[in-house]
């Protein structure tokens, strides 16, 4: 057996979460999307970042 | 090549057309960023990992440009546009410097990172592909363990750009990845410059300076991670408002939302995907098992759990805490850098012993 098996794992189990994702969950909404880029239009960061601490003292 | 390339502009176009333009391009970044790591043999734990065996410095040496790339473009971009685009700050305390450490001994004994787990997964290998799952489970539980953290130690965000001003925080920057790039040159043995690192160093900072440009803030990994779980947690009867971290609006949207409008989720896919295109033709000429007893796996997924926990608490891998966290200005990627080097040194001797016991019990 190759590492192509590997590569097919890794993509057939990406490709399993975002379907569950889509199936279950609530589907992206092409109509409420940000602009293209934040840099320059009126919808910045989502703020879902790694750095992200709730909570922590500012 | 010939069926890659119109396979990547269908998808992306396909994922422009039902989710936006923005989230096309982040998965286009993440395709691009895991195609150059893989394409060029370039991360984060190798280059510490022949560092410190090795004293070769050339990969850290690429580290540090591209960090230092990044940071000269993006803070003056995020003062320039505050509230717009944001930085990796993060606060700087005593768990966070503790899994910082966890992080970088663990990611010493899967070889692989934050991206590097991705991007090994993506070209098929095992021991990545072994650790990924139990990643993506750490980086819930650590989300969940966050408040506990919080309220233990006392946590400081520190923004080098709000205490010095823009120019001087990048000038401070820039004066700290010198120095420790002169202490990486001094216990280098031979050259420290490698075109093939430097090449992907410059790809890997353009790269990162559009992703702030594009999604608004820095480039992060585990969030996604642990998001996904956070999701399948859910779908199996977990209530996300038991959990302090999962109740903040900004958490709770991302989780009523689709992976697909989630930036550290696009860039991890893309990560993945990027390094399967790049792997794809070689891969038909390696083995798919590594040499090595399989009880190596159990301990790459355990080793994968601890990067996801500690990644959490240390307010992002290498990739989220040290490279976007220095980049912004924060002082928690230089308490990461310093604390997940101390980590990958003791292991890198603990990885090669268990290497070594692990391929003697295979032969």
């Amino acid at each position: 057996m190759t590492r192509r098996i590997g590569i097919i794992t890794a993509l057939t189990a990406i490709i399993l979460i975002i379907v569950l994702d889509w199936s279950l969950g609530t589907p992206p909404d092409p109509y409420r999307a940000p602009d293209p880029m934040a840099f320059g239009s009126t919808s910045g960061a989502s703020g879902a970042i790694c750095s992200f601490a709730p909570g922590a003292e500012k | 090549m010939v069926i890659r390339i119109p396979l990547v502009i269908t998808l992306l176009l396909t994922l422009a057309v039902f989710a936006g333009v923005r989230f096309s391009l982040l998965l286009g970044l993440g395709l691009l960023i895991g195609f150059t790591l893989e394409r060029y043999g370039f991360g984060f734990a190798g280059p510490w990992r022949r560092l410190v065996r090795d004293r070769d410095a050339q990969g850290v040496i690429a580290q540090l440009i591209a960090i230092g790339l990044t940071a000269s473009a993006i803070q003056p971009l995020i003062a320039y546009a505050p509230g717009l685009l944001i930085g990796a700050i993060a606060p700087v305390s005593l768990t966070m410097i503790i899994a910082a450490a966890v992080f970088g001994f663990s990611m010493q004994m899967i070889l692989g990172c934050g991206s590097g787990t991705l991007v090994n997964a993506g070209s098929g290998n095992v021991v990545a592909l072994a650790a990924l799952p139990l990643f993506c489970l750490g980086s819930f539980l650590g989300s969940l363990l966050i408040p506990f953290a919080l309220q233990s130690t006392p946590h400081v965000p520190l923004s080098l750009t709000k205490l010095l001003g823009v120019e001087q925080s990048v000038a401070v920057t820039l004066a700290g990845l010198l120095i420790v790039g002169l202490i990486a040159r001094g216990f280098s043995q031979g050259s420290i410059w490698n075109r093939r690192f430097l090449t992907a160093a410059v790809f890997l900072a353009a790269l990162a300076i559009l992703h702030v440009l594009i999604a608004g803030q820095p480039w992060g990994v585990v969030y996604g991670l642990g998001l996904w779980t956070a999701k399948a947690a859910q779908g199996i009867g977990w209530d996300p408002n038991t959990a302090q971290f999962w109740i903040h609006p900004i958490n709770a949207t991302a989780l009523k939302e689709s992976i697909l409008t989630d930036t550290t989720s696009l860039t991890n896919i893309g990560l993945v995907m990027g390094a399967a295109l790049a792997a794809w033709i070689d891969s038909v000429n390696k083995p798919l098992k590594q040499s090595i007893a399989v009880w190596y796996y159990f301990v790459a997924a355990l080793f994968g759990l601890l990067l996801g926990i500690s990644s959490r608490l240390a307010f992002g891998c290498n990739v989220g805490g040290l490279f976007s966290g220095i980049a912004s200005g924060s002082v928690h990627g230089w308490a990461w850098l310093v604390a997940g080097f101390i980590g990958s040194v003791a292991g890198v001797h603990l990885r090669d012993k268990l290497w070594l016991l692990a391929s003697r019990e295979a032969k």
